[in-house]
């Protein structure tokens, strides 16, 4: 088998707030070209994981290797202009912003002019911006945004913003997109394009995509490799067939999951057992976590 | 009546000016900057020094002015701002009149707290507008409040204004597409500064300035402006300075040479403003970011 480049290596990462250990000498890599998918239960330190590659968090020991430059002590924009690009768990779209705007806003690291001479609205400021304004629309017209382009943020469905999250992630211009729950919250259409997406984005536009993903099949689909978060320690790693039959996997997704104190402890044991039920029938069309049952029968006394 | 009506508009603009860089600030970093004032005086009190005391040409002053004055907004950034980036914005705004008040006190110790007249930019007699002598200056002033006004309202369609308001509104969501706080906040209050001392520069020649004239006449009614268009909203910026002008010298005709009511300026900004936020709390062109 030929020797991919790594495009991510992560060493021995130490995270922890106060007491609580909340990463313990996780390790992984990614190579250039690949899908790899971040699972494990809730709590097990995912989006804190993301937090660390992407500097938002300073762990207390471990290094981070992005594209062969040791990116450990650099500030989060500094990773993101070596081509980290990175959506949300909770979005990381400006509300009060156009989705255009948005975009625009993303691409701020490719601004090429001064601050001054922004400020003065120097000749050149107003072609630059227009070039800026029409590769937004070429970014927004390939997420199929075009009909909201000119809509608030804050105005549109989830799902919609959550669109619009990953494509200010590819207005960065990344060589690696971190994405942090990419299907949580689609609708299963919505969730099914994703697929799609992300492979176009792997073939054609030949970026490699770390994700963290509660939903099994999808990872089972789209991942070439698997990693498994389980208490902020690496719990195994394979392809993702592997890893949907390690025992490991299936208690620390049942037991992992119950024995946190979690606050919506409840809708997350849900959530999983749901995705592991989903997970054992790979070939019917993904089942989705339903509404609480109380809002429907909120809905029926109304 | 006229005479007063114009008065105010052009006593407005500066109010206008330095309400534009308030707004500026606000919608960058959620704090009253009470320091806004005090830029001005640096750049006043730096081209004066420049073109008076060393007989300078005039665009040096005006240059010298507002590298003095931009400097200031920097040095201001990294000692005091920064530093008190994540706490209160109560802290802030105390440590920001702090600014104010040393700027104030350092003017009085270098430049001695006399009356000073600076030459303007054109000179030349007065114009009659509705009565009312009006300088060449005060309508560059006026031309220019318009100016930076839209210009302000245009730079925050940019992608770099962009980043600003972003970085105001989601500090992280900011920076993971690549945009550095540091250079945020740099540009913030660099720009800010300028502002101030475009502002100060213009008015400085007006009448007479002594230490603090931008900061202890100019900064409440400037306020006031800001607020009453809307605080974030840089057209606001420029007619809520225009309408504080014009009602501040519509209060000293109607009520004080009228009615010989004391205070009748005052008076009559308070009274607009009351109404207005009573009317549309958000301001005249207020609305979200």
């Amino acid at each position: 088998m030929r020797k991919k480049r790594h495009l991510l290596k992560v060493d021995g990462l130490q995270l922890r707030f106060g007491g609580l250990q909340v990463l313990d000498d996780l390790s992984l890599t990614v190579d250039e070209g690949q899908i790899v998918g971040l699972i494990g239960p809730n709590g097990a330190g995912k989006t804190s994981c993301f937090n660390c590659l992407t500097g938002i968090y300073q762990p207390q020991d471990g290094r981070v290797l992005f594209d062969g430059t040791d990116v450990s002590r650099l500030p989060t924009h500094r990773r993101a202009r070596l081509g980290m690009g990175r959506t949300w768990q909770n979005l990381g779209v400006i509300d009060s912003l156009t989705v255009t705007e948005n975009v625009m806003l993303a691409q701020h690291q490719r601004t090429g002019y001064s601050a001054l001479a922004g400020m003065l609205g120097l000749a050149g400021t107003w072609l630059r911006e227009r070039e800026l304004r029409r590769d937004a629309a070429e970014i927004i017209d390939y997420f199929g945004l075009e009909d909201i382009a000119d809509e608030r943020c804050g105005s549109l469905p989830y799902g919609k913003r959550k669109t619009c999250d990953m494509a200010m992630a590819l207005a960065t211009d990344p060589k690696m997109l971190l994405l942090d729950e990419p299907a949580s919250g689609l609708s299963p259409e919505e969730a099914l394009g994703l697929v799609e997406t992300l492979r176009e984005l792997r073939d054609r536009l030949k970026l490699t995509i770390l994700m963290i993903e509660h939903h099994v099949p999808l990872v089972a689909e789209v991942c070439d490799y698997v990693y498994v978060l389980n208490f902020g320690k690496l719990l195994t790693e394979g392809e993702p067939d592997e890893i949907q039959r390690h025992p490991e996997v299936i208690a620390a997704y049942l037991g992992g999951a119950a024995a946190e104190p979690e606050v919506n402890e409840t809708d997350e044991a849900d959530d999983t057992t749901q995705v592991l039920r989903a997970s054992q029938s790979p070939g019917e069309p993904p089942e989705w976590p339903l509404q609480p049952a109380a809002e429907g029968g909120a809905h029926g006394a109304a | 009546m006229g005479a007063f009506i114009a008065l105010g508009l052009f006593q407005g603009a500066v109010y206008g000016l330095l309400a534009v860089g308030i707004v500026l600030v606000y919608k960058a970093k959620r704090v009253f900057n009470f320091a806004q004032g005090e830029f001005g005086s640096v750049a006043a009190f730096s081209a004066f020094y420049l073109v008076v005391a060393l007989g300078l040409p005039y665009w040096v002053g005006v240059v010298g002015g507002l590298v003095a004055a931009v400097g200031t907004g920097l040095i201001v950034e990294r000692v005091i701002v920064r530093p008190l980036e994540s706490a209160s914005r109560t802290i802030m705004l105390v440590a920001l009149v702090g600014v104010a008040l040393f700027t104030i006190a350092i003017t009085v110790l270098i430049a001695e707290p006399i009356p000073r007249v600076m030459p303007p930019l054109i000179g030349g007699s007065g114009v009659n507008i509705l009565g009312a002598g009006i300088l060449p200056q005060q309508l560059i002033l006026l031309a220019v409040l318009a100016v930076l006004a839209a210009a302000m309202a245009w730079f925050f369609k940019t992608d770099l204004g962009l980043a600003v308001l972003a970085s105001s509104q989601d500090i992280r969501a900011a920076q993971v597409v690549g945009i550095s706080p540091v250079a945020i906040s740099r540009l913030v209050w660099g720009m800010a500064a300028l502002l101030g001392g475009v502002a100060g520069l213009l008015y400085a020649p007006v009448g007479i300035f002594t230490p603090g004239f931008m900061t202890l006449t100019m900064l409440v009614p400037a306020f006031a402006a800001a607020v009453l268009g809307g605080m974030t909203s840089l057209p606001g910026a420029f007619v809520g300075g225009i309408s504080i002008g014009i009602v501040q010298n519509l209060g000293i005709y109607l009520l004080g040479q009228q009615l010989a009511v004391p205070g009748a300026a005052e008076l009559g900004v308070f009274a607009l403003l009351m109404l207005v936020l009573l009317i549309r709390p958000q301001g005249l062109l207020g609305k979200e970011a």
